[in-house]
């Protein structure tokens, strides 16, 4: 039986078969894989909006946004202040890595600030090292804060996990694990005080 | 393509450690079988597709579904809500979840034909006895599977049928309260019922997929009967396994799939077969719906329930209908299988099919005193055509049958 195959055709016929095969088999994949990313109500609570008015001079809230934790942080005078001064202990200053794609508000005069209205800072709450929500210790030097933070301490923010700092405009400071400044997100403001995130 | 692949390197250094070839040529590419099986000798491959689709299908949809009889906001139930979400926000929910909810009707069809082939062909007896009895138990096992399954979306027909089935069991003497309250979980189906459930619709398959493995050992130990039901040797009546019967297989597989899909991307509910429309009426306690039937695959065992005048007794018919296969091979004492070679079993198996599908058509219809009557009588059928298979031989004359295929 053999001898009489012709042996090209019985070849031909099993890549075209095993490659028909092939590409049934990967679109059946599709929607199952598809399945396991975020369903449409997911990404439709993609927004949330908040009155940056309730939150006190001084004062940090943290809300949720698409599950996250965020920041909002009313910064009073004091802490605006704060913004300078350290330019050389920031591993990112400009905030380069990762802005661009994230906050097209982002200008070069709010740069420093990384916010549309200086005294509202708002961020993704979690720590870019491995996402612990850092601690708030806004005040500068270690009077209230003990060894916890280093002895020139601008004041920002302190991850309780593996100990990484970050400024009151919760930019990294050099000798942190976590690579990147906390991570800003879109947001316009529809009203005065009326923020709409996402 | 199999062969080019066990000649290579690696091959070789599992085979050293596994005897991956010994097992591959004895189970597939040396495994012997009739050269004569007919397309019925498809459905048992087809049964294990299925079986796999509806595994992986209910693996994603339990990432979805949420066993909870808790109100939402929206006044509908947890479990409700997740099964319309599967349907409306997850992406290609509403393609895996008609992929399972057609694939449990399709399972039943496909293994319907399994058994009736068996029956035809007489493979349920000598020596095959064990391999028809484990087949038996997974029948039984998919009909739980299928019971269990049919109450998660938590519409009207899962709600009822819940009740109505567990209400079974509180037939029984003595332990029947106790047997209710331990499947339910409370006084009636509830919160703690719908949760247990799920947990068994997720049980089942595993025992299922262990059971089907006896199953194909069994068979792989007794080998297939055939259409004309002779014990065959020698080589020239056999054919390997593989590539012949994978490639039939296979052809069966595409016009399986065609069929499948059709039904899915075009009537899914199967104009309310396989999806009830009342199903689509959230679970309420309070008031049941105008008609209630189980789904089209358990209707014949719903009309022998529904025969009896007595409860008691209906449910002891129902379930001696299902108990009487497990005896089946021992009722039939017949030398000749194949009801190519039996003219009287011929005509008793074939008014059998249609009696089962009588019984069935019964079942999923409002009860009026006509249908109860054809029903009474369709299941005296059922019954009477395995007793009478105990003295048929005594008086059937049978064909000859050949002595090779």
């Amino acid at each position: 039986m053999t001898d009489q195959a012709d042996q090209s055709r019985r070849n031909f016929l099993y890549v075209a078969a095993g490659g028909m095969g092939a590409v049934a088999a990967g679109a059946t994949v599709v929607p199952f894989i598809g399945s396991m990313f975020p369903a449409a109500d997911t990404l439709a609570a993609a927004k949330t909006e908040f009155d940056v008015a309730t939150v006190e001079a001084g004062q940090l809230v943290v809300i949720q946004w698409q599950g996250k934790p965020v920041f909002i942080v009313n910064r009073t005078e004091e802490y605006l202040k704060q913004v300078d001064g350290h330019d050389e202990m920031l591993k990112d200053k400009n905030s380069t890595h990762i802005e661009a794609v994230r906050a097209d508000w982002i200008t070069p005069e709010n740069l420093k600030y990384r916010s549309i209205k200086p005294e509202y800072l708002i961020v993704v709450a979690s720590c870019t090292h491995l996402g612990c929500i850092p601690l708030f210790k806004p005040t500068a030097g270690r009077k209230e804060w003990g060894e916890s933070v280093p002895e020139n301490w601008p004041g920002g923010w302190h991850c309780p996990c593996h100990g990484s700092l970050y400024d009151i405009s919760a930019r990294v400071i050099n000798g942190s694990p976590a690579p990147d400044n906390l991570h800003l997100m879109p947001y316009t403001y529809k009203t005065e005080t009326q923020v709409v995130i996402g | 393509m199999l062969e080019k692949m066990m000649k290579t390197r690696l091959f070789a250094w599992v085979d050293e450690r596994t005897g991956a070839e010994a097992i591959i040529k004895s189970q597939l590419t040396e495994y012997p079988v009739p050269k004569n099986l007919n397309y019925m000798w498809n459905f048992g491959s087809l049964a294990l597709l299925v079986l796999v689709l509806q595994i992986l299908t209910g693996i994603f949809l339990a990432m979805y579904y949420k066993p909870s009889a808790a109100l939402t906001m929206g006044g509908y139930t947890v479990a409700f809500d997740s099964v319309e979400r599967i349907m409306r926000d997850v992406n290609f929910g509403w393609l895996i979840r008609y992929m399972h909810a057609v694939g449990a009707s399709a399972f039943f069809v496909v293994v319907y034909m399994h058994i009736g082939r068996g029956l035809y062909y007489g493979s349920y007896k000598g020596p095959r006895e064990l391999l028809w009895i484990i087949g038996v138990v997974i029948l039984l096992i998919m009909q739980g599977a299928a019971f269990f399954g049919y109450l998660l979306p938590w519409g009207q027909m899962s709600f009822w049928g819940a009740t109505v089935i567990t209400n079974l069991f509180g037939a029984l003497p003595v332990l029947g309260e106790y047997l209710q309250q331990l499947l339910r979980g409370g006084f009636a189906v509830g919160d703690p019922t719908l949760n247990r459930f799920f947990s068994l619709h997720y049980l089942f398959p595993l025992l299922l997929v262990a059971i089907v493995g006896g199953h194909v050992h069994a068979l792989h130990v007794v080998h297939s009967n055939n259409p004309e039901g002779i014990d065959v040797h020698g080589d020239d009546q056999k054919i390997n396994f593989h590539p012949y019967y994978t490639v039939k297989d296979a052809f069966g597989v595409g016009i399986f799939l065609t069929i499948y899909c059709y039904v899915i991307f075009f009537n899914p509910q199967m104009g309310g077969y396989f999806i009830e429309v009342d199903n689509y009426v959230p679970a309420n306690n309070l008031q049941t719906p105008p008609h209630i039937a189980p789904v089209w695959y358990l209707t014949p065992w719903y009309t022998i329930l529904r025969s009896f005048e007595s409860k008691l007794l209906g449910v002891l018919m129902m379930g001696g209908s299902l108990a009487i296969l497990f005896l089946l091979p021992f009722l039939d004492r017949s030398k000749v299988r194949s009801a190519r070679y039996r003219p009287v079993f011929k005509q008793m198996v074939l008014l059998f099919f249609v009696c089962v599908i009588v019984l069935g058509y019964c079942g999923h219809s409002a009860p009026t005193p006509t249908l109860k009557l054809v029903g009474q009588i369709a299941t005296a059928y059922y019954f009477l055509f395995f007793f009478a298979l105990l003295i048929l031989p005594k008086f059937e004359k049978t064909k000859p049958v050949p002595d090779h295929i």
